[in-house]
């Protein structure tokens, strides 16, 4: 191999770089799965659990939970959330006093259902991380959020 | 026009800038992979939670790519890489204005959503910028101050 060629230089960084992240990643005590795993669904939703949980939830099971009084949080920016939200849901930009509401309210056993706009944000699910990491044990993440909800006309809130 | 001499210091210049801007967005995601890997999902860009795989190898291409520009080793490999960087990250963040997606950029610091690390223009601007830069190197035209490979 020429070292001169541009493209043999690239080839030789790029391999070398892969080389040495794989290998730094296997040996950190923080390193991450090859592939990001996505969230296991919920068989079935339960207000009462033995332990910790983090699930994604489909509309019905979301619509369970809902029937049952369970609070919803919204994810989204606040001005997403002014245009059109589920009924009821909070929308607390602020982290701590979301989480202290959440605590002081109903404690970090019961069920709580987040979601974003739709399948394809991630807020609700880092949102989600953010709370277990606090403790909280049960959680949902209602993957279809705000699109799927609005279009199967469930009850919505100005 | 501009002398040989003028454009050699050009490229130390373009080296300099490009090296130091790369290592310096290296540092927070080499050390928070978990965080970032969660960045780069939120672009919603890659497929089957390729974004882990992208987490790892980006970060430390990015250092050592870096610390080549400033070393002058693989110079030609170097510029090449950097140019590809920049290109996928004004498309990463363009689509994701266009599809008014609301992520934080990711490009120095992930820890914290601080203020102004939210996708802008400037973020767009600044990565044209560097482009430009890297082809530049391209360019060089004479081979002064390089460790590897001498010609």
């Amino acid at each position: 191999m020429n070292v001169r060629l541009p493209f043999v230089q690239v080839f030789i960084l790029i391999v070398f770089s892969s080389l040495f992240s794989f290998l730094l990643n296997g040996l950190r005590s923080n390193g991450i799965p090859l592939l990001a795993k996505e969230l296991a669904v919920a068989d079935k939703v339960e207000i009462k659990v033995s332990e910790p949980q983090l699930l994604a939830i489909t509309i019905e099971q979301a619509l369970e939970l809902y029937n049952k009084g369970t609070v919803f949080i919204d994810a989204r920016e606040p001005e997403y959330f002014e245009d059109g939200h589920i009924k009821g849901a909070w929308n607390i930009p602020f982290f701590f006093e979301l989480m202290f509401k959440l605590d002081s309210l109903q404690g970090k056993d019961s069920p709580v259902v987040l979601y974003c706009s739709g399948d394809e944000c991630g807020s609700s699910e880092d949102l989600a991380y953010e709370l277990q990491g606090e403790g909280f044990t049960n959680l949902y993440v209602f993957k279809g959020g705000w699109t799927k909800w609005s279009e199967n006309g469930h009850p919505i809130g100005p | 026009m501009i002398n040989l001499s003028q454009r050699s210091l050009l490229a130390l210049f373009s080296r300099i800038v490009l090296g130091v801007v790369l290592i310096y967005a290296s540092i927070d995601k080499i050390i928070h992979p978990d965080a970032f890997a969660k960045l780069i999902g939120n672009y919603n860009v890659l497929p089957f939670g390729l974004e882990n795989v992208v987490a790892i190898i980006l970060p430390t291409l990015e250092l050592i790519v870096g610390c080549c520009l400033i070393l002058g080793i693989m110079l030609d490999g170097s510029a090449i890489i950097t140019a590809g960087m920049m290109i996928v990250f004004i498309f990463a963040l363009s689509q994701a204005m266009i599809r008014g997606i609301d992520v934080s950029c990711g490009c120095f610091n992930v820890s914290e959503a601080e203020e102004g690390s939210q996708i802008g223009f400037r973020r767009i601007i600044e990565d044209i910028i560097f482009l430009g830069l890297s082809i530049m190197l391209l360019n060089r035209g004479e081979r002064k101050w390089e460790l590897y490979p001498k010609t």
